[in-house]
């Protein structure tokens, strides 16, 4: 038993010109996990990785206390995932598809399954090729609920889909992780993370910027208006990202558990206004440089 | 019989358009159902994964308010059978209340000194205010 679902730890992999890691990864059990960055951060790549696809060249990942390679079948046995590249078309039918993975899993649901197939509006007689993509990333989801597993790793599984469907996710999401299932999700729905998931991790570059308690995550972040000389640069302090500069006045973002503020002060800057951030700010400010 | 707490219309709305973060929303909407006696003493309050559900919140954001009650002596945690709302729960809830009366006062007070008014000004100010408050229903008078 451990108390993390997933624990990742010095990941690296190349894959032609973009290098992910060294990455460290803690998703604690029970949590709902949101992992956010730009396009191309490597977030896909983690996730597959964690699911066993992909070969790593560094570093340890251990998924329910098992090494995600050497117990690939006893790891996959009790992790659901959900990606935009499954199309399940092969399959035929919505019908076809469930008894498929259901003829996996003894724990399949039918009820459960039924439920959801209600709650996001599929059929079981429904051809999958004509279904539209919001429609298939909702069977996708169907189809990894349905037999509980212990760990969902959901890569995007909001893209396409209203604000109806989304809130429809969310709310199945939060009744799994009220069940103590771990979700481990990638999303740009920031807003919506903001608001349901307990655990935010930012990757970028193939590294985490940030990682923890969604709460705790932004409160370490501030915005401040600062007025310092003509010649005082703030560009190259650890801790400080420049958001605007308008002559003598700066608008920065600060990470509070570094030195930042001293350092700024020391340079005979003086602060005008201090600021929270919301998820999504913060995202924009660190993503972007 | 065993009364079991309602949970989805348990406390106000919450919404990311209203004052305040949602954990407080929370804090603020079963500090109204205890002080005004919907919800009394000893009741049973749902756990914090079951009011995530409902509420469409993070389990964190219950946990959050709930820790928040619970250091406020207003809720309490026993292991293994639930929360519940505390013996003097609705007295401490008023008590907050109260508290949070004075300090938006206190605020009323520096904002009112600021635009240049004295002291019997707020005070009429004031006297004004509770007369309006007390011809108008109770539904949209808040906020």
């Amino acid at each position: 038993m451990s108390a993390h679902a997933v624990e990742i730890r010095g990941l690296c992999k190349s894959q032609g010109t973009f290098t992910l890691g060294p990455l460290d990864l803690t998703v604690p059990e029970g949590a709902l996990y949101g992992l956010v960055g730009p396009n191309g951060a490597g977030k896909t790549t983690t996730l597959d990785l964690i699911f066993g696809m992909g070969g790593r060249s560094r570093g340890t990942i251990r998924v329910l206390g098992l090494d995600h390679l050497r117990d690939e079948v006893a790891m996959k046995r009790q992790v659901g995932y959900v990606s935009p590249e499954l199309t399940y078309q092969a399959w035929g039918r919505v019908g076809a598809a469930m008894d498929f993975v259901r003829g996996f899993h003894a724990s399949w649901d039918n009820s459960y399954a039924d439920r959801l197939l209600g709650t996001f509006g599929l059929e079981r007689r429904a051809a999958i090729a004509t279904l539209s993509f919001g429609a298939r990333t909702k069977l996708g989801l169907v189809l990894a609920l349905a037999w509980r597993p212990k760990l969902l790793v959901l890569d995007e599984p909001t893209v396409g889909l209203d604000a109806i469907s989304k809130q429809q996710v969310f709310a199945e999401l939060l009744a799994a992780v009220g069940e103590g299932r771990t979700v481990l999700i990638s999303s740009h729905a920031i807003t919506d993370l903001e608001r349901f998931a307990d655990h935010v991790g930012m990757i970028k570059g193939g590294r985490m910027v940030f990682g923890g308690l969604i709460d705790a995550v932004v409160d370490r972040y501030r915005l401040v208006d600062v007025e310092a000389g003509a010649s005082v640069r703030f560009d190259t302090e650890p801790g400080v990202w420049v958001q605007h500069r308008e002559a003598n006045r700066w608008r920065l973002l600060l990470d509070r558990e570094t030195k930042a503020l001293d350092a700024i002060r020391d340079r005979g800057a003086s602060c005008l206004s201090e600021a929270p951030v919301t998820l999504e700010e913060l995202f924009i400010a660190l993503g972007r440089s | 019989m065993v009364s079991h707490p309602p949970r989805k219309l348990l406390i106000g709305p919450i919404s990311a358009a209203a004052a305040g973060p949602l954990y407080q929303q929370i804090v603020d909407g079963l500090k109204r159902e205890i002080s005004e006696g919907r919800l009394t003493p000893g009741a049973p309050l749902p756990s914090f994964r079951g009011l995530a559900e409902d509420l469409l919140v993070s389990v964190i954001t219950v946990k959050r308010a709930y820790e928040d009650l619970e250091r406020d002596g207003i809720i309490y945690r026993r292991q293994g059978l639930g929360t519940f709302v505390a013996e003097a729960g609705d007295n401490r809830s008023r008590e907050g209340k109260v508290e949070k009366a004075r300090e938006l006062m206190r605020d009323a007070i520096r904002e009112a000194t600021e635009a240049g008014l004295d002291a019997r000004h707020v005070q009429r100010l004031l006297r004004d205010l509770i007369e309006g408050e007390a011809g108008k229903s109770h539904v949209g008078t808040r906020g």
